[in-house]
């Protein structure tokens, strides 16, 4: 990407906000997306939920649903406390962040979007713990933000990045690999720029911006390792863009997995094949969700069966 | 299933037989002859099998059982058919949809580059632990459907193997119920099964001239070594009941049956981790298999 181009795609992330709805309590959430999950307030979730009358109710209808046991909720607060601080944290901002890209200009299935985004979330985190990551949190929403560009290419070139979106899709493809030559940027640089448009932490935008190419950065941080490799993981999962892509994933021999090793031995005790095993059996809780974030209908299907 | 068994086997208590120290030295013998070893927890799989030979028989405890198996005269007999009883299963076609889909979109494709280059246009696929062959029957449909596709001016052979007699003999017979064929497609039932009564389909010539069945015991180095040239190993679920040492050697035996480039599949909860370090895991869409890296690949890190 030459630097008109870049200074161009600046120019046009930070007006962003005016074209789109995204509401000032973005700010406000993306805070306490930074804070450890055992310093979220509840005073501060439940605020923030009773912000939007759409969103509380939400909230309620998933934490009155069988996934939760049906309680007899009538409160935002006891909703939160029966669905958890964490997950509601993570559905606000899938809700919130969904609204920075109107309706009409959504590129990807939003729902599969977000399954990838807090799949990533959920893989990139649980890895963390697993080699003795000190910030897993901060693991989980490097994982979840990963993908950000994805919503600045939607809402800023929605034809063309649906062109790569489609011939991605046909010759099967990783994406990035299309924008470069259709868009001559990719989704991971526009992630970056929303990211520091965002005033993210440096460590969460590195992530965006070189999730598919950890060699980018100077010296590549574990976080985005992390990332990179959960990314990978994600895509060989069913939990991709929407779309298979025909490739090998040799996970240890990859780069990102090399440069972990030197720092974070334990990352030699995983066991991948069962670590596998244990994603797919938290993918019930993706989709739920990420259900709960989209569809009423799939909710009160769920609350019928 | 346990309860089963335990219903079908009046004679045969379960409960008070399960710690006679006769199952013990059966496990061992087992063991040392096939390389299943059934740990504390899994004693009871190894106790109903014993179970349905020792009805079959009319033998009512297990240490005259355990006679029948050392020291009559039919003890090797006796072996073999319990060893049938223990390595049976059933499976059905197309049960690992996403490992033929790595087949057809990365791995044949490297492998036919590679061998393409050297105009070596022959691939060798093993199908190791096969039982009734649904997953050799599999592979050959699969193959022949590319066979003007993908495949088109290469040849290939496919062996199927396996320790149990009665699992080879039905292999071979290639007749299937509705339950083995029951992810099977119409348009595949037609070309490559004709109906031989009462919802059963049997192979048809063309289908079972892909495959060549013979038996072979995993354990069994000598027989195990003269399997060379493989581009593509299936082995699944079969080494579950091997104990640590017996499995490391036998992929340390497939290790050196592949040709460099081949992968090994394994079923999907299996993993050779901290049993072989040779093979590379490699995770494609839905599935994962061990690659045995390329002298090219086995040099640097593979991005």
């Amino acid at each position: 990407m030459n630097a008109t181009v870049q200074a161009k795609l600046k120019d046009q992330i930070r007006k962003l906000d005016s074209i789109s709805t995204a509401p000032a309590i973005l700010a406000p959430l993306l805070d306490m997306m930074r804070l450890p999950s055992d310093s979220i307030r509840l005073e501060k979730v439940v605020e923030l939920v009773s912000y939007d009358g759409a969103i509380a109710a939400q909230c309620l209808r998933l934490a009155n649903s069988p996934l939760y046991g049906r309680r007899e909720t009538e409160t935002v607060r006891s909703a939160v406390m029966a669905l958890g601080l964490e997950r509601v944290r993570s559905m606000l901002l899938g809700l919130y962040v969904n609204r920075v890209v109107p309706q009409d200009k959504w590129v990807l299935d939003p729902e599969a979007f977000w399954r990838h985004s807090l799949g990533c979330a959920l893989i990139t985190q649980r890895m963390a713990q697993k080699i003795g990551y000190a910030e897993p949190e901060k693991a989980y929403l490097a994982g979840l933000l990963h993908d950000l560009g994805f919503l600045v290419n939607s809402v800023l070139y929605t034809e063309e990045f649906r062109k790569c979106l489609r011939r991605a899709a046909e010759e099967h493809v990783p994406l990035h690999e299309i924008e470069e030559q259709v868009l001559g940027f990719t989704h991971c640089e526009t992630g970056q720029m929303l990211c520091e448009h965002w005033r993210l932490p440096k460590e969460l935008s590195d992530c965006a911006g070189c999730h598919h190419d950890v060699s980018l950065l100077p010296a590549a941080g574990p976080l985005a390792c992390l990332v990179h490799l959960s990314d990978l993981l994600c895509r060989m999962r069913y939990l991709g863009y929407g779309y298979e892509e025909m490739m090998g994933v040799d996970l240890v021999g990859d780069g990102a997995w090399q440069a972990l090793v030197a720092t974070y031995p334990a990352i030699g005790t995983m066991d991948l094949v069962r670590f596998t095993l244990d994603i797919d059996g938290a993918m019930d809780q993706i989709v739920a969700t990420v259900d709960s974030v989209f569809g009423a209908k799939k909710v009160a299907v769920t609350a019928t069966t | 299933m346990p309860v089963e068994i335990a219903k079908a086997t009046p004679t045969v208590s379960p409960e008070s037989s399960r710690s006679d120290p006769a199952y013990l030295k059966i496990r061992e013998l087992i063991y040392g002859i096939s390389g299943i070893y059934y740990s504390d927890e899994k004693l009871y799989l190894l106790i109903s099998r014993c179970a349905r030979r020792m009805i079959a028989l009319g033998v009512a405890t297990p240490p005259e059982y355990l006679e029948h198996l050392t020291t009559r005269g039919n003890r090797d007999s006796e072996l073999r058919l319990l060893l049938n009883e223990i390595t049976i299963g059933e499976t059905y076609m197309f049960r690992h949809p996403a490992q033929l889909e790595a087949l057809r979109n990365v791995i044949l494709p490297q492998i036919l580059k590679v061998k393409g280059a050297i105009s070596l246009k022959r691939l060798r696929f093993w199908c190791a632990g096969c039982s009734t062959g649904e997953e050799p029957h599999t592979l050959a449909m699969f193959l022949l459907e590319e066979k003007d596709r993908l495949l088109s001016g290469w040849t290939w052979d496919i062996l199927a193997t396996d320790l149990n007699d009665n699992s080879l003999e039905a292999a071979r017979a290639g007749i299937y119920g509705e339950y083995a064929m029951r992810t099977t497609t119409e348009v595949l039932r037609r070309k490559y099964f004709k109906e031989v009564g009462d919802k059963k389909f049997q192979a048809n010539e063309l289908l079972k001239a892909q495959i060549r069945f013979d038996r072979v015991n995993l354990r069994d180095d000598s027989k195990m070594l003269f399997q060379k040239g493989m581009d593509i190993i299936f082995c699944c679920n079969v080494l579950i009941y091997f104990d640590l040492a017996s499995k490391r050697r036998v992929v340390q035996h497939f290790y050196s049956n592949l040709l460099p480039g081949g992968y090994l599949f394994m079923g999907h909860a299996e993993s050779l981790f901290q049993v072989d370090d040779s093979f590379r895991l490699v995770h494609f869409p839905g599935t994962t298999a061990y690659s045995k890296p390329t002298a090219a690949q086995a040099g640097g890190v593979k991005k």
